[in-house]
């Protein structure tokens, strides 16, 4: 090998060490340097993508979209009558807390934003949205969509008002679950190589004698400190039964194919 | 030759630019042109070991900027098995070893045969896909290899080695602006010719 081939080489070792060594803090300011110099291009890359995935919407077939409506007015009308249902109930729900003089019911603090990038990486399963630091989003926030529960908050840009969300669907997003009308808790994580548009999610560490069947509806818990409890996560696909525990698959609640408005949760009620 | 070293280390930088242009295509399981490394394979088969190096280290470290996933959240007690992503400054190296597989083609490269090359690009990037999903099996554990996986490294070798030509044609047009042979051997041939 030539002496300056050698040297190079060296270099380079040393170079790659000192990457690996970087802290997580060192690794976000070497992010933001890198960002900060894309901001304009990424501004232009998501007005492209929103335009391009808005062009594919519109050359849906009009066939699948008359089908569509129907059944949105279908359910326009149930609806119509759950949240008559609802308003009683609510109503009834406010007396009975006053009678008992119990605390307010909760609710979050929402900013609405919209998905302007989806899946910017190859292998995690991520969105971002035209809102950031000047909307007062921080890392490790829940991000919610009228169906449920999309994902958390992974990274801000710097200066640039946008934000990253690891979806639910990716594995590394992991959300502490409860089954509907049992007492199963687990944890509901992504699953690895799925790229259809709805994969199902795997919920783990359920008991092994988890008396579980399809249909039921899986809700947060509120534990693990990120995400608030009682939101929407999907509903049970399968039961895998194991030696030690058990394992479910869970369809999601959301479409992630289609995610245009969802909502960062800055602050709940206790 | 420093000229065109220099040129080249831009045309990475602007390739990062291009990437952010660059969607996946939901229909072909998310796969997606990998612009940033077609250019700097494309590249090192036509640059020295050391300035191979340099820009190896300059595109792993942006890449990794790219796409390296914030610190986990959450209470430890309730996520007791939190899932690890690939650590920063992995790509540094993984560029390298791309760009020492594309240097071992160097003289069919030099002897005017780019189109090997070309196509080894599209070699490489499927390797480039494989060791980084061995790599996150190998950190997560559970070894699982889908169809949709194996499709989407497929096709984004494919869409990726598609664009090689365009971009040893970019080369060779700077190369030839900056007086800076890059295949010397097959100049000599073609003299020995005449």
């Amino acid at each position: 090998m030539k002496p300056l081939n050698l040297i190079a080489l060296l270099f380079f070792l040393g170079g790659s060490v000192w990457a690996f060594t970087r802290s997580d803090r060192a690794v976000c300011e070497v992010q933001d340097v890198y960002f900060s110099a894309m901001s304009p291009f990424l501004k232009s890359g998501s007005k492209l993508e929103a335009k391009a995935h808005a062009f594919r919407q519109e050359t849906r077939r009009s066939k699948e979209l008359e089908v569509e409506l129907q059944t949105v007015r279908s359910n326009m009308d149930r609806l119509a009558i759950i949240e008559s249902r609802y308003r009683e109930l609510e109503n009834e729900n406010e007396q009975l807390r006053h009678a008992l003089n119990y605390k307010k019911a909760n609710h979050f603090d929402l900013v609405a934003t919209q998905v302007i990038r989806r899946q910017p990486t190859t292998w995690w399963q991520t969105v971002d949205i035209d809102a950031g630091e000047e909307s007062g989003i921080g890392t490790q926030l829940a991000v919610l969509s009228s169906e449920g529960l999309v994902g958390k908050v992974d990274r801000i840009y710097k200066d640039q008002n946008r934000s990253s969300v690891l979806l639910l669907t990716d594995e590394k997003c992991q959300v502490s679950a409860r089954v509907e009308g049992s007492p199963e808790v687990g944890i509901l994580s992504g699953q690895r190589g799925r790229f259809d548009g709805n994969p199902l999610l795997r919920l783990r560490f359920l008991s092994t004698d988890a008396a579980l069947h399809a249909g039921q509806k899986v809700f947060t818990t509120g534990r693990g400190g990120i995400f608030q409890p009682n939101i929407l996560l999907g509903t049970i696909d399968s039961v895998e039964k194991g030696a030690l525990d058990s394992e479910a698959l869970v369809r999601p609640s959301v479409n992630f194919a289609d995610l245009g408005t969802v909502f960062v949760v800055l602050t709940a009620d206790p | 030759m420093i000229r065109y070293t220099f040129i080249t280390i831009l045309l990475l930088l602007a390739a990062f630019v291009a990437q952010q242009f660059m969607p996946s295509f939901a229909e072909l399981y998310q796969s997606r042109i990998l612009l940033v490394q077609l250019v700097f394979l494309c590249t090192a088969v036509t640059l020295e070991q050391p300035a191979m190096l340099i820009l190896a280290f300059i595109g792993g470290l942006f890449w990794d900027a790219h796409c390296a996933l914030g610190p986990h959240g959450g209470s430890p007690e309730v996520y007791t098995q939190q899932v690890e992503s690939l650590h920063f400054g992995y790509s540094i190296l993984l560029f390298g070893a791309m760009g020492l597989l594309m240097q071992g083609i160097q003289p069919l490269f030099r002897q005017g045969k780019w189109q090997i090359s070309a196509l080894l690009s599209g070699v490489v990037i499927f390797l480039y896909l494989t060791v980084e999903y061995l790599i996150i099996t190998f950190v997560r554990g559970d070894f699982t290899l889908t169809k949709a996986t194996l499709l989407q490294m497929g096709f984004t070798s494919i869409l990726t080695l598609l664009f090689s030509p365009l971009v040893f044609g970019l080369l060779f047009w700077i190369a030839k602006a900056c007086g800076h042979p890059i295949y010397p051997q097959a100049g000599r041939n073609r003299r020995r010719i005449h």
